[in-house]
């Protein structure tokens, strides 16, 4: 939150909602009031479709949004130092610079430039990265605080996503920053868009969250082969067994998923040879990576029977909301499914689904393939 | 005494509840183990409901109140209303009041004596505040910003506010308030001091995440540590001294 200066008035709607979901909601009029236009800078396109994007937030809401000035951050910033930036310069044109329709907006496509930029996970991204973890089990309670430090403290393998930030130090000092606390760092360290790391279950096997995340898993298998490769994963195998986990909210621009896996695995083969004690080494030579994640599954269509036919061919039987999963899911040696327990997104066009949990176990001898796959339909 | 709580994995209790010296409102939802951290420390002396305010689980960001009453927002159904007025003491007025920032846990910070608010309430809702409540009302910002009552917490014996605070604004604040007040954070650095924490004059709750430190400063600033003699005889002071002459 920016502290210094008056914020301008939020409307009613806003006062209930965190600092942090305050901060993604942009129109078109503020977009184009702060941005001047910079052709040779990397950009990476997260286009806003108002509807049923933001996590937590009916849609016309998100449309009558009034500037705010943590917006600042939404800006074209100077190009980021981090390796992997995603560059595309092919804008959806105009349709941002018309300033204050707000009537003549309220249909189209909003888009807005954004630098997103991967940094190494630190321990000041604490908030940001307990923020995107919340949901990963159901809503029992578990050590998700501890499951946070461990996935902050690996630096070498892990990769958090945030937009692009102009401060030098903050990238030269390898993420330790200006020690006291800076301003423009703090802004910054809340708006985390994505997390991606893998933690090796053999090596934190006496960690509390890891046994709870463990304990969790083997109560909702309701299959007793799956039940029976999952204890063997977790408990004979789990030293040579990660578990990927990958977490992002829903307006993550897809176009830097191969990115993100790519860094990540990448990171893998690199601490597999430049960790410093042999065991650290061993501990990143994966032969399985396991894979917690949710699907939405049709309810029993018993209505749609009586409607035409092309009703049911539209519904899908199964929506991954993360893309990759499908791959995943394909590719996996075994899976299962799970009820979730906590409320239900009410979503429209959701409400023929229920959300499931979906448990799944890849080989490493798969990943290449899986790689291959992504980037395939990455770029449809 | 303060104590740590989670409402579902969450540490922003003072999202879910809202704690007073004459009552507690608690989330309905949520495991049952919330509810009766609350109960463990308060049914004694106060009584601790469960309630949705506008169906919502976020009561503690939406209504504000202090012994005397309770303010909720034009949101609140009329059934919620009620069950809230046969629930709470008589002496409580609860009101419902039309107010275009409907979220008057954040807008407004209260204790018995005093009210901070939010620079652009309505004149209406001020007086709404000053009746209902019994307060003085005090327009004012913390570390610039608007949104009083989520920057700042504070009870009848002491008060917490944003970390950002300045000096200058802290000595202001504590003149206006009339307690002790100190700059400082809670769940492992959150700014949102009264979502992270509720607190009343003789107990606080606060997010699981809350370091050691935090937990031993709001102990200190509210005054939550009962049994120790220096405590007891500082209240005690003057009515020994006067026996003693």
């Amino acid at each position: 939150m920016p502290p210094g200066g008056r914020k301008p008035k939020l409307p009613p709607t806003f006062a209930a909602l965190s600092p942090f979901a305050r901060s993604i909601i942009f129109t078109a009029a503020s977009a184009s009031a702060k941005r001047p236009p910079r052709p040779h800078a990397a950009a990476a396109e997260t286009p806003r479709q108002g509807q049923d994007d933001m996590p937590r937030q009916p849609p016309k809401r998100a449309r009558r949004a009034e500037p705010s000035s943590d917006d600042e951050e939404e800006e074209e910033r100077g190009s980021s130092e981090s390796e992997d930036e995603e560059e595309e310069e092919d804008s959806f044109g105009t349709s941002e610079s018309d300033g204050d329709g707000d009537g003549e907006s309220s249909e189209e496509l909003e888009t807005v430039q954004a630098d997103f930029a991967f940094f190494d996970p630190k321990p000041t991204d604490f908030h940001g990265v307990r923020l995107l973890l919340k949901t990963y089990l159901d809503s029992k309670p578990w050590d998700l605080t501890g499951f946070v430090d461990i996935i902050l403290a690996q630096t070498t393998v892990g990769t958090v996503v945030k937009l692009a930030d102009d401060d030098d130090d903050h990238d030269h000092h390898q993420g330790q920053g200006n020690g006291a606390a800076d301003k423009k760092n703090s802004n910054d360290d809340d708006d985390l868009f994505g997390l991606i790391s893998v933690l090796s279950l053999g090596r934190y096997a006496e960690h509390r969250c890891i046994k709870d995340i463990k304990e969790y898993l083997l109560s909702v298998c309701a299959d007793k082969d799956a039940k029976k490769q999952l204890r063997s994963l977790l408990e004979g195998k789990a030293s040579s067994v990660g578990l990927l986990v990958c977490r992002r909210f829903v307006n993550f621009p897809y176009e830097l998923l191969p990115k993100l896996y790519d860094a990540l695995f990448d990171e893998v083969s690199w601490a597999t040879e430049d960790e410093p004690t042999k065991e650290l080494q061993d501990s990143f030579r994966f032969k399985h990576y396991l894979l917690v994640v949710r699907m939405l599954e049709r309810k029993t269509p018993a209505k749609h029977k009586s409607k035409s036919i092309k009703d049911d061919d539209d519904d899908e039987p199964v929506i991954y909301p993360k893309l990759e999963d499908e791959i995943f899911h394909e590719l996996s040696s075994w899976s299962f499914t799970f009820p979730i327990r906590s409320e239900q997104s009410a979503q429209q066009e959701m409400k023929n689904y229920k959300e499931m949990g979906l448990v799944m176990a890849i080989k490493a001898e798969a990943i290449p393939k899986f790689r291959k796959k992504l980037e395939a339909l990455v770029s449809e | 005494m303060a104590t740590r709580i989670q409402f579902e994995n969450n540490c922003e209790v003072g999202v879910f509840s809202k704690l007073t010296n004459a009552y507690c409102l608690v989330a309905i939802g949520g495991s049952e183990n919330f509810y009766s951290a609350f109960e463990a420390e308060l049914a004694d002396a106060i009584p601790v409901v469960k309630t949705s305010i506008g169906g919502t689980r976020i009561i503690g960001r939406l209504c504000v109140g202090n012994k005397n009453g309770l303010l909720l927002p034009h949101t609140t159904t009329d059934q919620e209303l009620q069950h809230l007025r046969n629930s709470l003491p008589d002496q409580v007025v609860v009101q419902r009041i039309d107010e275009r920032l409907s979220a008057l846990g954040n807008c407004i910070a209260c204790n018995d004596h005093v009210a901070l608010t939010h620079p652009d309430l309505d004149k209406e809702t001020e007086e709404f505040i000053a009746d209902v409540l019994g307060v003085e009302v005090f327009r004012q910002t913390i570390a610039g910003n608007i949104l009083v009552g989520s920057y700042c917490a504070f009870s009848n014996r002491g008060g917490l506010v944003h970390p950002h605070t300045s000096i200058e604004d802290l000595d202001e604040l504590s003149t206006l308030l009339q307690v002790p007040l100190v700059a400082g954070t809670v769940n492992r650095g959150s700014e949102v001091i009264a979502a992270g924490m509720a607190v009343n004059d003789w107990t606080a709750f606060c997010g699981s995440d809350t370091t050691a430190t935090e937990l031993s400063v709001i102990e200190s600033v509210f005054k939550l540590r009962e049994g120790q003699p220096t405590a007891i005889v500082d209240d005690m002071r003057k009515s020994l001294i006067d026996s003693y002459v």
